[in-house]
């Protein structure tokens, strides 16, 4: 896959979503009303301007600029209640693919286990497939009730691996691959909201008696302008340049 | 109408002149498609060589010398490696370009400094409770002067890379590519200075030469610590930054898990991490300043022992400027991965202060020598015209720590250390000779290669300490006992009456009236005495334990150099005989009991003695005509090679050029 190729999706991405935004915003917004908040602030705005030296004259406009803000944001409330949500899905759901590098052969890399019992820590056992392997004994840290494998892949692929503690046995997805893939970095108990933002995989069952099995992908940066990148910082500069660009060619009052 | 035309013929006239004169406006672009490659390989000694050539280990090597010439290169004076690169880049000596040593004083406060570079905060801030605003920037200087080859390369147009120079930091303007090499100081504006962290009792803790002993305690299998970054200069007081790290280690197995900011990995005992990227908060959520690290986990169990590389600037996001263009490190850094920036990347500081033995300085060393393997083999095929020139560091650190391994008169000779690591010097040598091979493959008619090196090498088995020897001769008078704070130089000095004074490992001073502060020796007649006299005397000096001459020559400056810095450095340059050194104290202006010692340091080989005894080697595929060529012909050889004019003020001649 070519280096650039992750900028070139998160910026195309951002300017479709910068178009069905302007577009949402325009079908879900009173445009006319939108368009007399706007004209109202510009007037007192002006009248700011134009009476400089009568300070009452100045102190009301001031007062209309904050209600007609306020009515403005109103105005505008509800369509960006539209479209946040669903944006806020689309997020989560490219974080997957954009927040975090998928691992590459012989690169080493770590499996993150926490138990609920420290006395299952010592029995806390990793099984691999054919295709990884464990690089370093594994370490026990009694303190926060974890134990860490340092693993490595021989060649790319989307494996599961295994680990055992107190009987049962759960396992974790691992993707491997020079590509762009969509990864998991943790798969947890419980912790709904955390699930829900950082994990892409089932929870594990509530007997478990694994808390958590983490990897640490690397979390990864998009070089743009000279500048190393959050995707999610990215996307939204991205969408509101095109947002606006849009906005202006669509004649649509944001 | 007729003047009309007249007018507008004159004015299409004087648009044409100016058209024409327009190129010669910019800069000339070089039409040639020669090309010039220079392997500058510090510290590599024509005895080992030829010695290592008969031995069958050098082959490329002696294919070269056996096609091409093989010659000894005179090195600089002094023969230490600042000053040598120094009078290579700028084809003058030490007069002209200010390299005097690898430590300078100031004469006004006799306090010494690195003579390549200064990193200076900025010198006025405003105070606010307990933080500092800044007025200004800081600094970060190149005290070499002179004109760098490069520089007057790219005047005329001529393609050109330059790698890993020394004394070239910050590096200097370029239209090339240049990457700054020895000289370029770690995070903490040092040489560099590594971490040890372990909870032994019996290691003691604080400060030692190119490192910090700190102690740590290990609780509930954690240890909890800090790196030391740069000084924050944003804080009142510039205390440093520090960064906290956490490592769990296994209650049973030697292995251990490290937590440094967002960054987790495991290392085995007797492992090394990558690079480790470390942000240094100066003001929270605004300015940070960036470095990379190594971890080695010498022992998890019974006791603890953590060696943190020296934090080096970090390539893909310099905070102070390593090439040119500046861009240019982030790209190799992405190229080729992470690599030590500091000038002096291999660690001998840690052998020496017995952090590390000799299988992990190896490891180290071999790490240091593979990146810039990496780095070579990464731009050596980009070049197509013009100069690339590449420096190696490996043999001169290497042969400074092993000389011992292979010299069995070496006082720290031990067979069974040479039984295992007697070799190590001698495969670095191989190493060097696998590169030339590489680039022997690409040699075409159209190219010109030099390979050369800046001195030789000799043993150091024999400390001089040149303080002690004044001290004990009545040219230093002390107020006190010495000082036993080796970091004061010149302490506990009566500058009233003391006459001279040695700094830096060849510089002897006058104290000079109207130079230094508190100088006494008048200039003229009564310092030319002065220093006639301590020559005479240094010259007839005798070693106690053997009877051998420990000086051989000592050269006064004013008859040795040429230039407008000539009158900054020494007085006089002490060049020791082959085996002998001044000591490490008495470098810094400090006193040690006894004139001479035995040198018992890991740092068991040396060059910083008479020129004339260690010098280089200069190699090329074409015959070279000079018989004893000098670094100072280096400059002009190039110039020779491009057509360019030999800019004024530079020493020497082609050393292809019958007409010297």
């Amino acid at each position: 896959m070519p280096s650039n190729t992750p900028l070139l999706l998160v910026l195309a991405i951002s300017i479709v979503i910068g178009f069905l935004m302007v577009i949402v915003f325009r079908y879900t917004s009173d445009q006319k009303a939108i368009g007399r908040a706007k004209d109202r602030l510009k007037a007192h705005l002006l009248a700011v301007r134009l009476f400089q030296d009568q300070l009452p004259v100045v102190m009301r406009a001031y007062g209309r600029i904050l209600h007609g803000t306020g009515s403005y944001l109103r105005l505008a409330f509800t369509p960006l209640l539209i479209a946040i949500l669903p944006i806020t899905f689309l997020i989560v759901q490219l974080d997957r693919y954009f927040g975090w590098l998928p691992l590459q052969p012989a690169q080493a890399f770590l499996v993150e286990a926490r138990v609920e019992d420290p006395a299952a820590l010592n029995e806390a056992s990793l099984q691999l497939p054919p295709e990884l392997s464990s690089s370093a004994p594994a370490v026990h840290v009694p303190k926060d009730k974890e134990v860490v494998w340092r693993v490595v892949a021989e060649r790319a692929g989307h494996y599961d691996i295994q680990i055992a503690a107190s009987g049962q046995t759960v396992s974790k997805q691992v993707v491997v691959t020079p590509g762009l893939a969509r990864v998991s970095p943790v798969r947890l108990k419980d912790h709904f909201w955390e699930r829900l933002f950082t994990s892409g995989e089932p929870a594990l069952a509530d007997n478990s008696p694994v808390q958590s099995i983490a990897i640490n992908y690397p979390p990864r940066e998009i070089s743009f302008a000279w500048m190393e990148w959050n995707w999610i910082v990215l996307f939204f500069v991205a969408s509101l340049v095109a947002g606006f660009i849009f906005k202006s060619v669509l004649g649509i009052q944001v | 109408m007729r003047f009309i035309r007249i007018r507008s013929l004159g004015l299409f006239l004087l648009v044409c002149a100016i058209a024409a004169l327009l190129p010669s406006c910019h800069s000339r672009k070089w039409q040639g498609d020669q090309k010039l490659i220079i392997l500058g390989i510090d510290g590599m000694d024509p005895q080992l060589l030829k010695k290592f050539m008969v031995e069958g280990k050098m082959p490329n090597f002696s294919a070269l010398a056996q096609k091409g010439s093989f010659r000894l290169l005179t090195t600089s004076l002094p023969p230490q490696s600042p000053v040598a690169w120094s009078n290579l880049i700028t084809g003058m000596n030490a007069g002209g370009h200010g390299i005097f040593d690898f430590i300078h004083r100031d004469p006004k406060t006799l306090q010494p400094y690195f003579s390549a570079s200064r990193v200076e905060p900025p010198k006025h801030g405003i105070h606010l409770g307990s933080w500092v605003i800044p007025i200004g920037g800081g600094t970060a200087e190149q005290l070499r002067q002179g004109k760098a080859f490069w520089e007057t390369l790219d005047d005329y147009g001529v393609p050109n890379t330059i790698l890993l120079m020394p004394s070239n930091f910050p590096p200097v303007k370029a239209k090339g590519y240049t990457l700054s090499g020895m000289g370029t100081p770690d995070l903490r504006g040092s040489y560099g200075t590594f971490s040890f962290y372990t909870d032994d009792p019996m290691t003691a803790a604080g400060v030692v030469e190119g490192g910090q002993i700190i102690p740590v305690q290990v609780e509930d299998s954690q240890v909890t610590a800090k790196l030391i970054g740069p000084d924050n200069t944003f804080r009142r007081g510039s205390p440093p930054t520090l960064e906290p790290f956490t490592v769990s280690i296994d209650p049973l197995q030697p292995a251990a898990r490290f937590s440094v900011q967002d960054q987790k990995f495991v290392l085995r005992e007797g492992e090394w991490s990558d690079w480790i990227h470390i942000e240094f908060q100066l003001i929270p959520f605004i300015g940070n300043v960036k470095g990379i690290c190594r971890f080695y986990l010498k022992q998890a169990h019974p006791r603890f022992e953590l060696y943190v590389s020296p934090i080096n600037i970090d390539p893909a996001d310099p905070a102070l400027p390593l090439s040119t263009p500046k861009r240019y490190s982030r790209d190799l850094a992405e190229e080729v991965g992470e690599f030590y920036t500091q000038g002096i990347s291999e660690d001998t500081k840690a052998l020496s202060a017995g952090v590390f033995d000799d299988k992990e300085y190896l490891e180290q060393a071999k790490t240091v020598l593979a990146e810039h393997r990496q780095i070579f083999d990464a731009e050596f095929p980009k070049f197509h015209s013009g100069v690339f020139f590449f420096y190696f560091s490996s043999l001169d650190l290497n042969s400074h720590m092993f000389w011992r391994l292979i010299d069995p008169q070496h006082p720290e000779y031990d067979a069974a250390l040479a039984a295992q690591y007697g070799s190590a010097l001698p495969e670095f040598y191989q190493q060097i000779d696998q590169v030339l091979g590489e680039v022997l493959q690409r040699m075409d008619s159209r190219t010109t290669l030099l390979v050369l090196s800046d001195h030789g090498f000799a043993p150091y088995n024999r400390s001089f300490n040149l303080n002690t020897w004044l001290l004990n001769n009545g040219y230093i008078t002390l107020k006190s006992e010495p000082s036993s704070d080796q970091n004061e130089a010149f302490a506990t000095v009566d500058w009233s009456r003391t006459r001279a004074y040695g700094l830096g490992l060849n510089g002897l001073y006058l104290n000079l009236k109207g130079r230094e502060r508190q100088g006494i020796v008048e200039p003229g007649a009564a310092s030319d005495s002065l220093l006639k006299e301590i020559k005479e005397k240094l010259l007839v000096l005798r070693d106690p334990q053997n009877n051998q001459s420990a000086i051989t020559r000592v050269d006064r400056a004013s008859e040795v150099y040429q230039g407008p810095y000539a009158q900054q450095g020494p007085d006089l340059l002490v060049g020791y005989n082959r085996g002998y050194r001044a000591g490490w104290q008495t470098i810094l202006g400090n006193f040690p009991a006894d004139v001479f010692e035995n040198n018992t340091n890991p740092w068991s080989g040396d060059h910083c003695m008479d020129y004339t005894l260690v010098p280089g080697v200069l190699l090329s595929n074409r015959a070279i005509d000079a018989a004893s060529p000098a670094l100072t012909d280096i400059a002009p050889t190039i110039f020779a090679q491009f057509g360019i004019p030999q800019p004024g003020g530079m020493m020497g001649h082609s050393v292809f050029s019958s007409n010297r």
